[in-house]
């Protein structure tokens, strides 16, 4: 609704802003993402590039779909050139135009309903984790192809990210890119308050940090003008706070799930205090009000339902979490200010060391297609050859380890100078190291819309902090079970 | 099966022949009870003691769905909450106004016809698009009511981005489309003799009196038939829930009504057992509730039997 | 009981029944004023650039009009509206065929035809009325995807093909009324039965028949589940579906949105003006519901 957060019902806000971001740019281009009646028919090419210089059909040539949930025509359109590549190395081969979420609703019920009709394409881009794709039988095992590719080998994923594609020993999904989450500062809000605005003084516990955000925030009566960090992620777009939560968890020593017993923590003593630490911090800065901080601005780094511009891109939101294709992504709208960096997310009261979150773009080839041998060539290409074109469209960190480290995005470059943009981009490859496994559930969806359920309650006051996670916990647990035991 | 059969045997080959002419033509019917009634609801029933996910065979799990609904299910509550919600508040509110409504367009005044079309004009927009024209109508901070309710220097509350006010919205919304109850109503009215109304004039009775006297006890049947089917329907609501929250019922679960439940068990995590138990459940509560208000029936709605006798 | 004595004047209408006439008349205004707004907001939101659906002051009236989202919600790639309606017509029309077919034959064969079990057969289908539509549509898709019929009309149109409670019900109350003279001549004249329907009854229920087709495909106009359950293609789309898609698309364009709410609306609206007394009368008569 109106003043409610699209993400939430299409639930990737970020990936719903590359499609707001898609629509408000031009309408040819557009052209390229639209929906046809035929997902196997030939690739037209968008009217601007008009270079019809398409080679006669092959009578053998072999027709592969590709879907993606969604995003703007500058992500459509990067993979109409990665196929184009792709079509010139494998002439038999004719990659169909990437249908942009052709139902424009949720992306992974109509998936699964294709799946269940027979009706699957070859190939896919999913947002949430192949494994619980996997342990309702949607897709197709890939190891032993991933062991003759030429990219796709076990050992070329790091093993935590790659872990979110495995179920039962077997694995599902290419994680083509990890992103990965660290927080974005505003420099310029730090030093107009005289307070150090490099990487290393960023504060490295939670306590310093919410003492930091005071200093920025500022109420009208009830119009929050201007914030720190909001706790914990987007105010109302609960969806990726529960995405996010998995590191705020690890930072403060726990975990959500344990993927090696099968056993969720949702209602650890930890993450209880975590979620009570965000009330604290609520009532403190926010008046505890989520209604009165949601209306008062978007807090969410994107153009909103609403049109409202984004108030980190606003100058009035000193810090938030986000990931790496945030970067390019805050560009997308009037910056008001222009110096920013990323830095690690502070340690809480029980936790250790920092740690960090990633979420990929997982490639996948659905149960019932009938050319898996090529479809999966096609995402082995795509996975190191074609990620370069993909990053220049729309940069997003690379998982394969054999592609080239030297991707840095280039808005950035052109923004901030080559230096910082490297600086920035090694300091996302680093927080890989540290990121806490967070895809791996086969019961992932589910999980995700119990815990965004709880922290919806949690900060609307309809539950305590102990309810809410204890109920998420149960169900999750119980579903988890079914599942592994059926 | 032999009793039945022996009518068959003795009737005359005319009779015969009329009855195969009427199994001609029922037979579509009689198709249709069979693979879209009768097979439908022992699968539904089957598949709700299974886990069954579409893309694999069921698995039959016993009492498990069942268990889960009571026990491990936190969106349970919520949802049943809010589809007696929105029952308890829409029916009886909406029954009651088309009830005025149709009093009001009862009246005698020159162009009358062209009210009751007017009324009726709402009932026409199919329920997406009313939806959508009323997330415009209740959006918090300049929508139009929210700028009128403003203009008088009152509160305004966020609507369907508040979950205290997103399920009066929904019932608000469900007003709207009175306009055909209100001409059953307006129908039921007509067939009140008027020799009755003005024999009860010339007894003096006051419009309140004649209302409660006369009106009323001779539409009973008509506010049963309202009644009945505006419950069954109310707990069936979808389209609206789903146009303002999404399957997961925004904000906080305050619109997810039980049908978006279903729905969402069944399409989104593809829970087929899961979801086929709770449309078991919602049978059995709309079964339950649609016999109670039969039996209440018996108290207050006015048989035409004892007016004859 | 004592008997008042109410003063009764038959003539040249008073000053006072002139003041309640009026005052019915306000009445009758002021209600319709409030029903009819939200249309009306629909329509002047439709005409409206984005910007001044939510302008404060309100608005009343579009100024500049904008015809233009009209055109846009046309030309949209997204929301190819004329692919749309031409999936909604087609979707409603073949309903309405189906329905109006086998609910006349076999209200017909209710009504008229006396054959063991039809009794029974009808306190089921009496029954049928009240069962949720929600504990048969798991099943009935299951039966469809295996059938490989997901994501094509066909789940959505062929059932109707074999009748619905409802109208199967209307239709017998309706036989039941007409005279059985004719047929009775007809059949002594050695026609048979499906003659009779064909060429006697059906001429003779055909009011029955237009408000029955009228409210098929108004219904189904509405239908919204039906299509997000069954369809997965974007282009194959109703108006009702491609609407909600076109929302969860573009939520910042309410002028645009508004226009696509008209658009969809609009089909509807040209059908009630020719149809006008079939749906009137057809909800008095029949008891019908929306």
């Amino acid at each position: 609704m109106a003043s409610y957060p699209q993400s939430r019902r299409n639930p990737v806000s970020r990936r719903n802003f590359l499609r707001l971001a898609g629509m408000a740019g031009g309408g040819a281009l557009l052209a390229s993402c639209a929906p046809k009646a035929t997902p196997t028919q030939k690739p037209t090419e968008p009217a601007v590039e008009a270079a019809p210089t398409e080679p006669p059909p092959a009578q053998e040539k072999l027709s592969l779909s590709f879907w993606t949930p969604g995003g703007s025509d500058v992500f459509c359109k990067g993979f109409g050139t990665i196929a184009e590549e792709y079509e010139k190395l494998t002439p038999n081969i004719d990659i169909g135009e990437a249908q942009c979420n052709p139902s424009g609703e949720n992306f992974n019920e109509m998936l699964m309903a294709n799946i269940a009709a027979a009706t699957p394409p070859d190939t896919t881009i999913i947002w949430t984790s192949p494994a619980a794709f996997a342990a309702r039988g949607a897709l197709e095992a890939l190891d032993d192809l991933m062991a003759v590719s030429k990219y796709s080998q076990l050992e070329n994923w790091p093993a935590g990210v790659l872990a979110s594609c495995q179920y039962r020993g077997k694995t599902y999904g290419l994680p083509a890119t990890a992103g990965t989450y660290a927080i974005f500062y505003n420099q310029e809000m730090f030093e107009a308050k005289g307070i150090p605005s490099d990487r290393e003084s960023f504060p490295k516990t939670w306590d310093e940090m919410r003492r930091l955000s005071k200093e920025f925030v500022k109420w009208d009566g009830d119009v929050l003008q201007s914030a720190g960090y909001i706790p914990w992620g987007i105010p109302g777009d609960t969806f990726s706070s529960a995405v996010e939560f998995a590191f705020w968890s690890a930072v403060n020593g726990s975990q959500l799930f344990d993927a090696k017993n099968l056993k969720y923590t949702i209602d650890s003593e930890q993450n209880i205090y975590t979620m009570q630490y965000a009330l604290d911090w609520w009532d403190e800065q926010y008046k505890g009000d989520l209604t009165k901080v949601r209306t008062s601005a978007n807090w969410g780094g994107y153009s909103d339902g609403e049109g409202r511009p984004p108030a980190f891109q606003e100058n009035k939101l000193a810090m938030q979490t986000n990931g790496y294709w945030f970067t390019t992504d805050m560009y997308a709208v009037e910056m008001k200010f222009e110096r920013w960096d990323v830095a690690s997310v502070p340690v809480g009261p029980n936790g250790k060391k920092t740690a960090s979150g990633y979420w990929p773009n997982w490639l996948v080839i659905p149960k019932g297609t009938k050319h898996v041998t090529e479809a999966f060539a096609y995402l082995d290409y795509m996975t190191v050859d074609g990620i370069k074109i993909w990053y220049n469209n729309i940069p997003d960190l690379p998982a394969n380890k054999k592609t080239d480290p030297n991707l840095v995005p280039k808005t950035v470059v052109e923004k901030r100078g080559q230096e910082l943009a490297a600086s920035i981009n090694t300091f996302f490859h680093q927080q890989l190291d540290v990121a806490t496994p967070m895809w791996d559930s086969p019961v992932q969806d589910f999980f995700l819309d119990q815990l965004s359920r709880a922290i919806e309650q949690i900060l609307g006051r309809a539950a305590s902090p102990k309810d809410a996670l204890g109920e998420a916990q149960k169900a999750c647990q119980a579903e988890l079970d079914k599942v592994l035991s059926s | 099966m032999l009793a039945r059969n022996l009518p068959w045997l003795t009737m005359s080959k005319l009779k015969r022949r009329e009855a195969v002419a009427g199994y001609v033509f029922i037979l579509p019917w009689l198709i249709s009870l069979l693979v879209f009634t009768l097979y439908p609801i022992i699968t539904t029933l089957y598949l709700s003691f299974t886990n069954y996910t579409v893309v694999q065979p069921p698995v039959w799990v016993g009492l498990e769905n069942y268990q889960t609904i009571f026990f491990n299910d936190p969106s349970i509550k919520p949802s049943v909450y809010n589809s007696v919600y929105y029952t308890l508040l829409s029916v009886p509110v909406g029954l009651i106004l088309s009830l005025l409504l149709a009093l009001v367009l009862n009246m005698r005044a020159t162009g009358i016809g062209v009210y009751r079309t007017l009324f009726y004009l709402p009932s026409l927009v199919p329920p997406v698009a009313a939806t959508i024209v009323f997330t415009v109508l209740f959006e918090a901070r300049s929508g139009l009511i929210n700028s009128f309710i403003r203009s008088f220097g009152l509160p305004a509350p966020a609507w369907f981005a508040d979950p205290n006010w997103s399920k009066p919205g929904l019932v608000i919304m469900s007003l709207w489309g009175i306009g055909a109850q209100t001409l059953i109503f307006l129908a039921g009215l007509q067939d009140i003799p008027k020799s009755l109304l003005e024999a009860a004039e010339i007894d003096g009775a006051n419009g309140a009196q004649k209302l409660w006297y006369i009106t009323l006890p001779l539409l009973s049947n008509v506010i049963l038939f309202n009644l009945v089917m505006n419950v069954i329907g109310s707990f069936q609501v979808f389209t609206q829930a789903v146009v303002i929250g999404g399957t997961t019922g925004n904000p906080m679960e305050s619109t997810l009504m039980f049908m978006v439940h279903i729905y969402r068990n069944a399409f989104r995590y593809f829970k087929m057992g899961y979801a086929s138990a709770l449309s078991v459940l919602l049978f059995v509560v709309v079964m339950v509730v649609t016999l109670l208000i039969f039996r209440s029936a018996r108290l207050w709605v006015f048989a035409e039997k004892d007016e004859n006798a | 009981m004592q008997i008042n004595e109410v003063p009764y004047s038959d003539n040249s209408p008073s000053l006072s029944k002139q003041i309640a006439s009026v005052a019915r008349h306000l009445i009758l205004i002021g209600v319709t004023l409030l029903f009819l707004l939200p249309f009306y907001w629909m329509i002047i939101s439709a005409l409206k650039p984005n910007e001044m659906v939510f302008s404060d002051p309100v608005q009343w009236f579009p100024n500049p009009i904008r015809w233009e989202n009209f055109a846009e919600a046309f030309n949209y790639p997204g929301f190819p509206f004329l692919r749309f309606l031409w999936n909604s017509t087609f979707y409603s029309t073949l309903v309405t065929v189906g329905t109006v077919i086998s609910c006349a034959a076999v209200g017909y064969g209710f009504a008229s035809l006396r054959f063991p079990g039809r009794n029974f057969l009808f306190t089921l289908t009496v029954a049928n009325l009240m069962i949720p539509g929600v504990v048969t549509f798991i099943p009935i898709f299951l039966l469809f995807k295996s059938l490989g019929m997901l994501g094509s009309y066909t789940p959505l149109i062929l059932p109707s093909f074999f009748g619905n409670a409802f109208f199967i019900f209307m239709m017998r109350q309706f036989f039941l009324t007409m005279p059985s003279e004719l047929a009775d001549a007809a059949r002594v004249d050695g026609a048979n039965e499906f003659v009779i329907f064909w060429r006697v009854m059906l001429p003779l229920v055909q009011p029955a028949l237009i408000v029955m087709a009228v409210f098929t495909f108004l219904w189904t106009w509405h239908d919204f589940f039906g299509p997000l359950v069954y369809l997965n293609d974007q282009s194959s789309y109703p108006l009702s579906l491609g609407l909600f898609a076109f929302r969860n698309r573009r939520t910042t364009e309410w002028g645009l949105l508004m226009a696509g709410a008209t658009l969809t609306t609009l089909p509807l609206m040209v059908l009630f003006f020719f149809a006008q007394r079939y749906f009137i009368e057809g909800i008095k008569v029949t008891g019908l519901k929306v």
